[in-house]
């Protein structure tokens, strides 16, 4: 008996959730939509089916759930444009990572959709923090001498998830190719920047004559290539100009370098790091080649990242530069949310407040092609009712919709609080949930 | 606090007779000069920190964190000869008072970062300036941080311009036994010494956990497991309580002198009550032993750091008197960094237990303010009633009372360092600015006066010949 009525009930809450049109009212909050309309001081968001359905400052239409949001915050989920979510669940524990590999030819046909977790611990801790999307990235460890040793400037593709950890939560694949110039390019391309750049322009030069000659190729017909097919074909939408080249380089001249290998090559270029991106923001505007930067490290940490300041974001944005802002960098993996404390702080240090919402949200949206980002008709209904300025360390996300699905807050660290609130003696704290 | 007022009161002791008081001491001790017990040997590398000659200053009508529990509005706050010299309303400006308009703004207690690696892993960071852990040996009591300091680290000034008034500099995690701290004041100095806190007792690291593990299991030495961390620290113990032992033998009833010995001499220190341990410990099991390792060799662990778990043991810290140092949130890093839970702090704070803040990072340095705004805010999702005044204790007072310099700085209390950050407004706003920090009364940062940044050595000529750095 107790068998069948668990099946029912569980079929039951399938059919509920799948079936059912949903529609959400969000009522009176101040709503920062990020498009057309800005910010409307007390407002009503309408989700109907997953998506945002109506904006105004009063709906007065019945909806299946209401959310109270008066005197609270509602944005677009904040999207994390870097992060290993999903590949990495303890980071000084090999087993549980995924992100990165050595010893392939170049890497760029490394794909690690296939690792991806949507159980990790890390997304719903994240999407507690009020990230409803981010991109993932394979990544190498620089430090690794094996990966030194293999010799590879490209780490491969990454991928788009939302964070309702649903086992179809993969948003879009192949969202962009990451790669290594400067310093890290340079540890991984035998020693000098230059040879990394010479790696990548290898690699594409290798890609079109690839593209251009695939039947004789594939046919043993030609010339032996250095890299693989796979590697080879993993560049043509790379080359092609349909999806971005992810390169990491912080000092200003190697910026310049990038923006030079994307022009001769019409690569669609989004810069990763970008620590001296502001002395360059012109050529970078000029390029239109927007920035994933870490805007709260203001450490001289490398000599490639000696010009580092608090005020990168708002420099570059003033120069017309497009900037994502990531989860700091000792927080890059774990705590990708972190990065809007990071705008808070590209806020105090001269970014103007609605950039600073759209660099953690519309921005990285626009740079890799996603949904969300914006409250506005026919937008993924990706929201975050705060309980008050998001970029404040003292808000917190009240709620959390992903396309429409109010989600769980619930995460090993609140189950943790609440089981040892309290601390006391005793073996009783194990019974507790 | 009690026991530990007692173990780090006899620091201070110690302390006041190898530099300030050097004769007293001698006379009280007439007729053993040339025997005594000095294992913390705080005048091997004395501190010429100096307060300079400094005006008085005079902050008018501001809202005051005083770090013992109050928030005090539209209060005058006078500075003094390098103390805190009155607090009250419409204090008369002294003459020649740097007379401050304190109106909107906030002060508190200088910042004190109980876990710093500055000078020792300085930016830039680089193969030839990693000094921070001396990894050859599970034991390395011998080394002192301060040796390895260089004090031209540009973290120092960005920590300045966050409000960090004090630092404790700690060797590395890799070793059981890392070495000696060091206490500095965040002022510019050619030496180390010119940095050194006066009369701050010297700490003892120590590491629990994977890392010393790790790093000498992986070399197919011992430890290699817990259970090796755990004998290593007690084989270290029995023989420095036996140098101990040798050392109160000589002092007593004299004979030939026992050859000295730097990583014993450090541990006998800790035996002393002159050297406080702060120990590098994430699990609550750890800590828990630790503490019986502590009772089994008669001495007080004064600090957890890292203590990721504090939360579940916090009525055990509580009971022993030791405090937990953590951060806001980092996790994940490493299994003993898995079970984190952003009400940490809170926890242990509510447990009665003497908690803190603490960056380990020159990014995280800067911004302790906002790390202890993200616990007080998950304190009291949690439930708890943690307001600014009481969350500011967290990076102000219970720091100096893990140091040993509560007595001296850590609250603003009348005749402490005048040690004060004034802040443009709550400190626990992301959008908050330092705009003034006095150490000992001296302005030491403004935000509008380029003249009053420090900028170190290394800052010049960089990215721009002429000019500095940035």
């Amino acid at each position: 008996m107790k068998k069948i009525a668990v099946f029912y009930a569980l079929a039951l809450g399938v059919l509920t959730a799948g079936a059912q049109a949903q529609s959400i009212l969000i009522k009176g909050g101040k709503v920062h939509t990020l498009a057309d309309m800005g910010t409307l001081e007390s407002a009503d968001v309408l989700v109907v089916d997953g998506k945002v359905e109506q904006v105004a400052p009063s709906l007065n239409i019945p909806a299946d759930r209401v959310i109270d949001a008066k005197g609270k915050v509602v944005t677009p989920g904040v999207i994390a444009p870097i992060s290993e979510l999903g590949l990495v669940e303890i980071s000084a524990a090999s087993g549980t990572n995924d992100h990165a590999v050595t010893g392939e030819s170049i890497g760029s046909a490394f794909n690690p959709v296939p690792a991806y977790n949507p159980k990790s611990t890390l997304i719903p801790f994240n999407r507690a923090g009020g990230v409803t999307s981010a991109v993932v990235f394979p990544a190498i460890s620089t430090w690794d001498s094996a990966a030194v040793e293999a010799q590879r400037v490209f780490a491969g593709r990454g991928f788009a998830i939302k964070l309702n950890g649903e086992f179809d939560s993969v948003e879009a694949e192949d969202v962009a190719q990451k790669a290594y110039l400067g310093e890290a390019g340079a540890q991984l391309a035998g020693g000098s920047r230059a040879n990394a750049y010479a790696k990548i322009e290898n690699a594409l030069n290798e890609a079109k004559e690839y593209r251009d000659n695939r039947a004789a190729i594939r046919l043993g017909e030609w010339r032996e290539l250095n890299y693989s097919l796979a590697d080879l074909e993993a560049l043509q939408p790379v080359i092609n100009g349909t999806e971005p080249l992810l390169i990491t380089a912080n000092r200003a001249s190697d910026i310049l370098a990038a923006i030079e290998l994307a022009k001769t090559y019409s690569v669609k270029l989004v810069l990763l790091g970008a620590a001296e991106g502001w002395m360059v923001a012109e050529q970078l505007a000029q390029a239109q080649v927007p920035v994933v930067i870490d805007a709260i490290n203001n450490l001289p940490i490398s000599f490639s990242s000696l010009g580092a300041r608090l005020d990168n974001a708002a420099l570059l944005t003033k120069a017309g530069v497009k900037v994502a802002i990531s989860g700091p960098d000792y927080a890059s993996t774990h705590n990708v949310y972190l990065s809007r404390q990071s705008a808070g702080n590209a806020v105090a240090h001269g970014l103007s407040y609605e950039e600073a919402l759209k660099s953690i949200s519309t921005n990285v949206a626009d740079i890799f092609s996603l949904s969300g980002g914006t409250l506005e008709k026919g937008a993924d209904a990706d929201i975050v009712v705060w309980s008050g300025d998001p970029l404040e360390v003292t808000s917190y996300p009240e709620q959390v919709l992903i396309e429409g699905e109010p989600q769980s807050l619930v995460t090993r660290s609140t189950r943790l609080r609440d089981r040892h609130l309290k601390p006391s003696k005793g073996h009783e704290f194990g019974y507790r949930n | 606090m009690q026991l530990h007022s007692r173990v780090f009161g006899r620091g201070i002791a110690a302390l006041l007779c190898a530099s300030l008081l050097v004769s007293a001491c001698g006379e009280k001790k007439a007729g053993s000069e040339q025997r005594s017990l000095d294992f913390a040997r705080l005048d091997a590398f004395p501190s010429t920190y100096s307060v300079a000659q400094s005006r008085p200053v005079l902050i008018q009508d501001a809202t005051l964190l005083t770090g013992t529990g109050e928030q005090l509005e539209n209060t005058d706050l006078l500075l003094k000869g390098g103390k805190i010299a009155k607090i009250g309303q419409d204090l008369e400006a002294p003459k020649d008072a740097l007379v401050v308009d304190g109106k909107g703004k906030w002060v508190t207690p200088g910042i004190i970062d109980v876990h710093s690696h500055l000078g020792d892993y300085p930016a830039p960071s680089i193969e030839s300036s990693q000094d921070g852990n001396e990894m050859t040996s599970p034991n390395t009591a011998q080394v002192w941080a301060e040796h390895s300091v260089w004090t031209q680290d540009p973290q120092f000034p960005l920590a300045l311009a966050g409000g960090v008034t004090t630092l404790q500099i700690l060797p590395g995690s890799a070793n059981l036994f890392g070495g000696r701290s060091v206490t500095l004041k965040n002022v510019p100095g050619r030496s180390v010494q010119d940095m050194k806190f006066p009369g701050a007792p010297y700490g003892l690291k120590m590491a629990c956990g994977e890392n010393p593990k790790r790093v000498y299991g992986g070399k197919g030495t011992s430890p290699s497991t817990r259970m090796g961390n755990v004998a290593g620290y007690r084989n270290a113990w029995i023989e420095a309580s036996n140098y101990k032992k040798k050392w109160e033998e000589y002092v007593e009833k004299g004979g030939d002198e026992p050859e000295r010995d730097l990583g014993l001499e450090t541990l006998a220190g800790v035996l002393n009550g002159d050297i406080l341990v702060h120990n590098h410990c994430y699990r609550g099991e750890e800590m828990a032993v630790m503490m019986d390792v502590a009772k089994e060799f008669d001495f007080q662990i004064s600090t957890f750091h890292h203590a990721v778990e504090a939360y579940k043991v916090a009525d055990l810290l509580a009971e022993n008197n030791v405090c937990a140092a953590m951060w806001a949130d980092w996790w994940g890093f490493k299994h003993e960094a898995f079970d984190m839970t952003e009400a940490n702090i809170a926890i242990v704070d509510q447990a009665k237990a003497c908690a803190m803040i603490h960056s380990d990072s020159g990014v995280g340095v800067q911004h302790l303010n906002e790390e202890v705004a993200k616990a007080m805010t998950a304190g009291q999702r949690a439930g708890f009633d943690i307001q600014p005044k009481d969350a500011v204790t967290w990076m102000t007072m219970n720091p100096a009372k893990a140091l040993g310099i509560d007595k001296q700085t850590g609250s603003l209390e009348m005749g402490k360092m005048a040690d004060v950050v004034i802040w443009s407004g709550n400190p626990f706003s992301v959008y908050t600015h330092v705009d003034q920090v006095f150490i000992d009364g001296e302005l030491m940062y403004d935000r509008s006066d380029k003249k009053r940044q420090p900028r170190s050595d290394f800052e010049l000529g960089i990215l721009n010949a002429e000019g500095e750095r940035l």
